[in-house]
């Protein structure tokens, strides 16, 4: 039961089998992708050669990509790689708070009703399965429509969504691991409720919420795109990748590039976080098989 | 049975008290959005009075459930249209669009999962699964996006002028549902796929494979009649849980087609503060979802004699 950074270097570590070395490489070329995002989105305001995303004619209107505006320009001339840029910023900090918080409020909920049971685990099963029986977008949209379009409120909706997800899956390694003999061990050794949640419970239902973080970023940053494809995110003139794409879908005929180089780096972040979601949670049972 | 029944009710319950909840919570009511700022304070409270909107929020709820149940589905506060006649246009395509998907989506997913789990990491599994994997990381509107830009666009294969019922004419419907429905396949394919190719891989380890096979049956024949037999129970439950966040995906669809179905309608009426209507509507998908579940248990006990038998 080592403790949690210890599991989560190990789903790191490069010391595997010669046939996974291909993994490693599509693994570290995912985590090299998203550092690169996420730093051009933290440091957007500071970087002097990134255009302003909302000046208009930076370069001839609805060019394709060329050596002054990498991404190609929108009908109004603005620098399509500035607004990817800023837009992936507003994205991912609209992403990155909801995981946040959906990964303490569902692990403390899940792993709550998967220790303790009883009425616990009845309240928050039928929490997550109203949350199914509900489409995510709908209600989403609802919220944001109901509260206005801020950035709060998106964010918010984001959030509650991904709550329900996150929690049933804490409530399932918390189910495994309160089973366990070491458990039962620490139990008879007179170990008292707090023990036996915080330090036997807790840190071995962490790496896999650490897992699935990277999932559940990946399924936010597609939920927000698609309110903010169909207009319900934050307000224009923000810019986010999902009115980007849809900005670009009247554009098609004409300046593809809009749509397509943005929905692309869309791709990829996703991607990128899938994979290493995916393979932090297989490396990680690997090492759960060998208990 | 009847306690899953009963919890189905209550989560139908829960999901539409909390959303008349929450529409209340909207700023400004259908009487003020009607009168577009132009009405007295007793114009205002008439029409409340009239729509019963100066009641409670939970004797609004308690009304209009009852009214559900005897078959009244409520009527908009605008134009007075009841809400049969407000769907008749758009359930149609959210409906056909929902159906199709789920055929594509299956009628892909099933072949290339037998085969797949089949030839576990052959040069065609690693291409698929790589496939799949790329599927899953792709939103659908980025998807639907270079299939305009491919097929209506640059081929010109397909129209993008909004919808066409089957009444006219049943190439002219497929012209425009095809797309919007490959779209929305194209994020259910790769759940299916995976889930399937992993229960395949399983079931091929059980010793009626190996006999089936020590038999002589022909491959096809084993794994359609052997292994895919048990492995439709994993694929008729996520079918289910599917079929609510399918919802998700036929929305920005619709949006991406301009096909006007049920998705831009309920945006529509939300801004219009048809409180009724919203609800009913939440309350039908709440209600189609529930059934479906429920369905998936039944079928369970029809097609799993194992299950039969506890």
């Amino acid at each position: 039961m080592s403790d949690t950074a210890a599991t989560l270097a190990k789903a790191f570590s490069p010391d595997v089998a010669p046939r996974q070395r291909r993994h490693n490489v599509a693994l570290w070329l995912s985590v090299g992708w998203l550092v690169l995002v996420i730093a051009s989105a933290v440091l957007a305001p500071w970087l002097g050669f990134l255009d302003d995303p909302h000046k208009p004619l930076s370069g001839q209107p609805e060019e394709g990509p060329s050596w002054s505006n990498w991404f190609g320009t929108d009908q109004l001339g603005r620098d399509m790689f500035a607004r990817a840029v800023w837009g992936g910023r507003l994205s991912l900090s609209i992403a990155g708070p909801a995981v946040g918080i959906g990964v303490v409020v569902g692990g403390v909920l899940g792993v709550m009703a998967g220790y303790f049971g009883k009425w616990i685990d009845l309240a928050v099963s039928s929490l997550v399965n109203v949350a199914l029986a509900l489409p995510a977008l709908v209600f989403a949209l609802f919220i944001v429509i109901v509260l206005g379009q801020s950035y709060t409120n998106v964010t918010l909706a984001v959030t509650i969504l991904s709550i329900p997800a996150i929690a049933r899956i804490a409530r399932a390694q918390a189910l495994r691991f309160a089973a366990r003999e070491f458990v039962t061990v620490a139990n008879m050794m007179g170990a008292k409720w707090p023990r036996l949640l915080f330090r036997e419970v807790l840190p071995n239902v962490v790496p896999a919420l650490a897992s699935i973080a990277f999932l559940a970023m990946g399924i936010v940053i597609i939920a927000e795109g698609s309110l903010s494809f169909i207009g319900a995110s934050v307000e224009s003139p923000s810019i986010t990748w999902g009115n980007i794409l849809a900005a670009g879908r009247g554009k098609l005929e004409d300046s593809p590039h809009i749509a397509l180089i943005t929905g692309g780096v869309m791709f990829a972040t996703l991607m990128a976080l899938n994979f290493v979601g995916d393979e932090m949670l297989r490396r990680l049972d690997v090492r759960e098989a060998r208990i | 049975m009847g306690l899953r029944l009963a919890q189905l009710a209550v989560v139908v319950l829960v999901v539409t008290l909390l959303f008349y909840w929450m529409l209340n919570l909207l700023p400004g009511n259908p009487c003020v959005a009607a009168f577009g700022g132009a009405a007295t304070q007793e114009q205002i409270a008439e029409c409340e009075r009239d729509r019963n909107l100066d009641e409670p929020v939970i004797a609004q709820w308690a009304k209009w459930g009852g009214d559900v149940l005897t078959g009244d589905f409520g009527k908009s506060y605008l134009t007075g249209r009841t809400f049969g006649e407000a769907v008749s246009n758009s359930l149609p395509r959210t409906l056909l669009l929902l159906a199709y998907s789920q055929i594509l989506a299956l009628g892909a997913a099933i072949p290339l999962g037998l085969w797949t789990g089949y030839r576990q990491n052959s040069v065609s599994d690693k291409m698929v699964s790589g496939g799949a994997f790329a599927l899953l990381s792709s939103p659908v509107f980025v998807v639907g996006l270079v299939l305009i830009l491919v097929f209506a666009v640059k081929l010109d294969w397909f129209d993008l002028s909004g919808y066409e019922p089957i009444s006219e004419g049943l190439v002219a419907h497929f012209k425009v549902m095809f797309l919007p429905s490959v779209t929305l396949a194209s994020g259910l394919l790769p759940i299916y796929l995976r889930l399937l190719r992993t229960d395949v891989i399983g079931t091929l380890q059980e010793d009626f494979v190996g006999t089936a096979r020590a038999k002589g049956l022909p491959v096809r024949h084993v794994l359609i009649r052997h292994v895919l037999r048990p492995s439709s129970f994993t694929l008729l439950t996520i079918f289910g849980i599917q079929a609510a966040q399918a919802v998700n995906g036929a929305i920005v669809v619709e949006f991406l087609f301009d096909l006007d179905g049920v998705g831009s309608l309920l945006v529509s009426w939300v801004a219009a503060r048809e409180f009724l209507l919203v609800q009913t509507l939440v309350a039908l998908i709440a209600a189609v979802f529930v059934t479906v579940t429920t369905l998936v248990d039944l079928l369970y006990s029809v097609l799993d004699p194992r299950v039969r038998r506890k």
